[in-house]
């Protein structure tokens, strides 16, 4: 399948969804439904009924936008655009009420530290389990500021370009790739002992 | 510009990247496109609610407006006509001269 053939049906879903045609907005989410919900997981930091209500009401911003939607570039990066607008909106609304989920069950650095110790004393035989390597993982990115978080996801799992992401970010070439720089050094910190444990 | 042709400053570092590729996105439950379409109409029945609420305003205005033309026309039909016809002048006068003619009569004169 060529990315153009993609795009294209993409579009064409667009205008018939313009019409109000649920069939094609049901296509429409059954093909990035996995894109929209990962990103939204991956930002709030696991799944859950706030990852399913947040990828529902992007879909749903799809939807009513679509009479007015101008194919000005890549569908997937208007819709990560959504998405991020979306998700940034959630975590400043949460910020406000004092309850961003971020920060409801982050890892201290003492237990990262802990984890770290943990995984150096191991010996060779002993390998990092992957439910504990992913768990790792996973708060190491769960603590890296939204931008960054979102840069990071964008790059490495919907492994898209850095002129895409700025236009997702609304951002420079070289912010995006500024925070990409700050991301990858917060990550080499925080999984720093992990490195060592693999190699 | 190519992901693996990138210089190593601008991506994640192949350490760092095989670490995040360990822990891949979580996909969307198998229910999640029909969930979205059942919220997606459910917000549309409830806008043609609210729009329905919204409407009385002018249908109850429309039809206060077609009740008072109504009542005020029946009883316009109802009322009677300051306007006496020729017809009932002359069975006025015509029962007069009668009238007139039995006292007479009477009378004896």
């Amino acid at each position: 399948m060529g990315m153009g053939q993609e795009k294209t049906r993409d579009e064409d879903l667009m205008a018939q969804i313009a019409t109000g045609d649920e069939e094609a907005f049901r296509q429409l989410i059954e093909r990035h439904q996995d894109r929209v919900y990962g990103t939204v997981a991956k930002m709030l930091g696991g799944t859950g009924p706030d990852v399913e209500e947040l990828a529902q009401e992007i879909f749903l911003r799809v939807w009513r936008a679509a009479p007015r939607y101008q194919v000005k570039a890549k569908f997937t990066t208007w819709l990560m655009t959504i998405t991020r607008n979306l998700v940034f909106t959630f975590f400043e609304s949460k910020k406000s009420r004092r309850n961003e989920l971020s920060e409801q069950a982050p890892v201290g650095e003492e237990d990262f530290a802990t984890a770290r110790e943990a995984s150096l004393n191991r010996t060779a035989a002993d390998e990092l389990s992957g439910k504990e390597l992913a768990e790792a993982v996973e708060k190491a990115c769960s603590e890296l500021p939204h931008g960054q978080r979102m840069v990071v996801h964008l790059r490495q799992h919907e492994g898209m370009e850095f002129e895409e992401i700025a236009k997702v970010m609304g951002m420079s070439l070289t912010a995006v790739k500024a925070l990409m720089f700050r991301a990858r050094e917060n990550l080499r910190e925080k999984l720093s002992g992990y490195f060592r444990a693999s190699n | 510009m190519n992901k693996k042709n990138e210089p190593r400053d601008e991506g994640l570092g192949r350490e760092l990247e095989g670490l995040l590729a360990s822990v891949p996105p979580p996909k969307a439950p198998a229910w999640f496109a029909a969930k979205t379409l059942a919220r997606l109409r459910a917000e549309r029945i409830s806008e043609v609610r609210g729009v329905w609420f919204w409407m009385p305003r002018w249908k109850w205005l429309a039809a206060g407006l077609g009740v008072a033309v109504l009542v005020l026309g029946v009883m316009r039909w109802d009322r009677p006509s300051d306007a006496i016809s020729d017809a009932e002048v002359f069975a006025a006068l015509n029962s007069l001269v009668q009238e007139d003619e039995e006292s007479r009569w009477w009378a004896g004169l």
